[in-house]
């Protein structure tokens, strides 16, 4: 099998290009659930269609059952309905009834996931036949799609975009300040019922290809990826498209393969499309989270890591700076530090040319020295600062000072000797280091 | 008089809001001129924010009527109307930068389909450089500091170019000098013709920023002049504990017609 048969074998193409239209719409519908921190109403809102697939299945089963290939009409009619009773069985519960919004979405999904539930157990004896279309839909079988799914996705992810790119700007407004949005004249109550009804259809066309039950994982995972790498909408709604897309394509590929590699002549086994999909989705939001370069959680370690070096490394020049020489022994008692860590620091200072070391004992080179009484000067400015400017009590401005010794910028520092007249001493009489 | 002067800027008949089972406001009625400064005081929960709400529509009366500018609110009269939210109502990790958010200040006047044009940059990114900020276009707004974010708020009421501009509590957790500099924002804008309301809870600096003032809590107070209304007396009214009695009252009317008693 070739790469390129994923996109233009008869067979397989229609479930690679099908769920990779599918997602770019779901993903992007996706963001804006995201933004508007409202991502579980996708969970409540696909279960809740359960029921509608059934019912429509069971229509098209009883009254026209020689036309099976119109099943899917049916299902989505069906899902949609149930979908939209949901919501509305939603929003009444939350303003009506004054019901919590996480519960109100709990309630509604097991409701109607239940009902959904037993209807299908009723079905498989009544409609032995028909029953196989409603299992598919539980967790999405992308395998069967055909070259019509490709025209209906193709459709629905480009009204997406189109719907996006034409209400860019009002719906920034609406999704940043709903209020402000509203006062303003922007019409907002027909611009979210034109969200929900684009939701609502994202979620059913995608039912087919990722499932009633993970239908939600596909629509934020992408969402969750993209927020992680950039500070402006437009790009994030960009990158969750991408996202999603690679979701689609990759998922459905390893449905595929999957399913032929692990089955044998005896036994067919069979990877369902959505699982494959929501996990593909899940792992770009799981590395993003990890390893974006401005948000990412390892990245944000180690600037952490490192800022907390440099204070270390600040704090033993500074000592150093009063001694002159220190050996070993007395780093560490000046530290508290393991030994290990010490010798770490030991070393990379001397590398970067602040330290000499000879026989035991570590001096400061020229550098050094100057280095450290410039540390030394921007703790003393601040502590002056503290103690006259802004009236804090002697006792009390050292340990306040120690952090800001680390973080000050030399403009900071050139305001602070202006407003104090470039002072020599500090609060404590100690001599203020010339600037070098 | 011609009609210009005859119609108020902000007009209110019997008005009474409810959220849930709490009443909010109660039989509230006061015109106001055009061309002031007034500041809306009260105590927290006196229902002050409520009132612009309900004066912008977004928040619906239990009964009686508010009218802007003349006219009760409609997407016309929207256009002539600023409203700045509380500082503390939105996301300010959301995914935008300083100049967009001005930006938005244009979206109304554009409709649903239409995008900005340059004349609407142009006019964000003075009403930045007007607040000071306009090195910051390009900030996420996480970025900035509270200060900054509501000087933000201000720069795109302004770029509305709006007759009325409602402001609530504009200046809750920002720092004096910007508290100064809004101020002078403000005062700018009624020299220039406008009218200003501004939700306030700081008493020692109403005389000095107002021209009139509404206290309220829940029932109107008093609103007039700021040298003839705010006097001793009526702000032991607004702020003192004589209201307990009412709002007990109050409640259990409230609970009455709302069918839990």
């Amino acid at each position: 099998m070739n790469w390129i048969d994923f996109f233009t074998d008869p067979v397989l193409r229609a479930p690679t290009w099908g769920t990779l239209f599918m997602c770019i719409a779901s993903s992007l519908m996706g963001v804006i659930l995201f933004l508007k921190k409202k991502t579980l109403i996708a969970e409540s809102l696909s279960h809740a269609a359960y029921p509608g697939v059934i019912l429509g299945v069971c229509v098209c089963g009883f009254f026209f059952p020689l036309h099976e290939e119109w099943a899917f009409a049916a299902v989505l009619v069906g899902a949609f309905l149930s979908s939209l009773i949901a919501l509305k069985t939603i929003q009444w519960l939350q303003i009506k009834a004054k019901v919590p919004s996480d519960a109100a979405l709990c309630f509604v999904l097991a409701l109607f996931f239940g009902v959904g539930v037993v209807f299908a157990s009723a079905m498989q004896t009544i409609l032995p036949a028909w029953h196989k279309h409603i299992q598919t839909l539980l967790f999405g079988q992308a395998a069967t799609m055909t070259d019509i799914h490709i025209l209906l996705y193709a459709l629905l992810g480009f009204s997406a975009i189109v719907f996006i790119g034409l209400v860019f700007y009002p719906l920034q407004a609406l999704l940043f300040d709903r209020e402000f949005a509203a006062a303003s004249g922007i019409p907002v109550a027909i611009l979210v019922r034109l969200i929900f009804i684009l939701l609502l259809v994202s979620l059913i066309v995608g039912m087919r290809s990722v499932g009633v039950v993970l239908m939600s994982g596909m629509v934020i995972a992408p969402a969750v990826a993209a927020r992680q790498f950039t500070d402006r909408l437009h790009k994030m709604l960009f990158l969750a498209a991408i996202f999603g897309a690679l979701s689609g394509l990759f998922g459905n590929i390893l449905s595929v393969v999957g399913s032929l590699y692990f089955s044998t002549e005896i036994k067919k086994m069979i990877f369902p499309t959505g699982p494959m999909i929501v996990l593909v989705g899940t792992s770009f939001a799981f590395l993003s989270l990890c390893f974006a370069p401005k948000r990412g959680w390892v990245f944000r370690k180690i600037r952490i890591y490192s800022f907390r070096l440099r204070c270390l490394e600040e704090n033993l020049l500074k000592g150093m700076w009063k001694k002159g020489s220190l050996p070993f022994s007395g780093l560490q008692e000046m530290l508290r530090i393991s030994r290990a860590s010490l010798f770490f620091v030991l070393k990379r200072l001397v590398r970067h040319g602040w330290l000499v070391h000879e026989k035991g004992i570590y001096f400061l080179t020229f550098d050094g020295k100057r280095k450290a009484s410039s540390i030394v000067r921007l703790h003393r400015l601040f502590e002056l600062y503290l103690a006259e400017t802004l009236q804090l009590q002697v006792e009390k401005v050292h340990k306040t000072a120690e952090e800001m010794e680390h973080i000050l910028t030399p403009d900071l520092e050139a305001r602070l000797t202006q407003l104090l007249a470039n002072p020599k001493k500090d609060p404590h009489q100690q001599p203020i280091p010339e600037k070098i | 008089m011609s009609d210009d002067l005859k119609c108020y800027s902000m007009d209110v008949e019997g008005l009474n809001v409810n959220y849930g089972q709490t009443p909010v406001l109660w039989d509230i009625s006061f015109q106001i001129p055009k061309g002031l400064l007034v500041g809306i005081i009260g105590p927290n929960g006196a229902g002050k924010s409520t009132l612009l709400k309900s004066a912008l529509g977004l928040v619906k009366p239990l009964s009686g009527k508010i009218d802007l500018l003349g006219e009760p609110i409609s997407s016309c009269t929207r256009q002539k109307i600023a409203y700045v939210p509380q500082r503390g109502s939105v996301d300010w990790d959301f995914p935008i930068t300083a100049l967009e958010v001005v930006l938005m200040g244009r979206f109304g006047r554009l409709g649903l389909f239409r995008r900005p044009r340059k004349a609407d940059r142009e006019a964000a990114l003075q009403a930045l450089d007007l607040v000071g900020m306009s090195s910051f276009a390009d900030r996420q707004i996480g970025q900035l500091s509270g200060g900054q974010q509501q000087r933000l708020f201000i720069a795109r009421s302004f770029v509305q170019n709006a007759d009325l501009l409602l402001l609530d509590e504009p200046f809750a957790g920002v720092d004096l000098a910007t508290e100064k500099s809004i101020i002078n924002l403000l005062r700018a804008k009624k020299e220039e013709g406008k009218t200003v309301f501004v939700v306030h809870h700081d008493l020692p600096t109403v005389e000095e920023y107002f021209d009139w003032v509404i206290l309220l809590n829940t029932r109107l107070v008093v609103c007039g002049p700021v040298k003839q209304v705010f006097t001793r007396e009526n702000l032991a009214q607004a702020f003192g504990k004589n209201q307990g009695l009412f709002d007990e009252a109050a409640v259990l009317t409230a609970k009455s017609v709302s069918g839990i008693l």
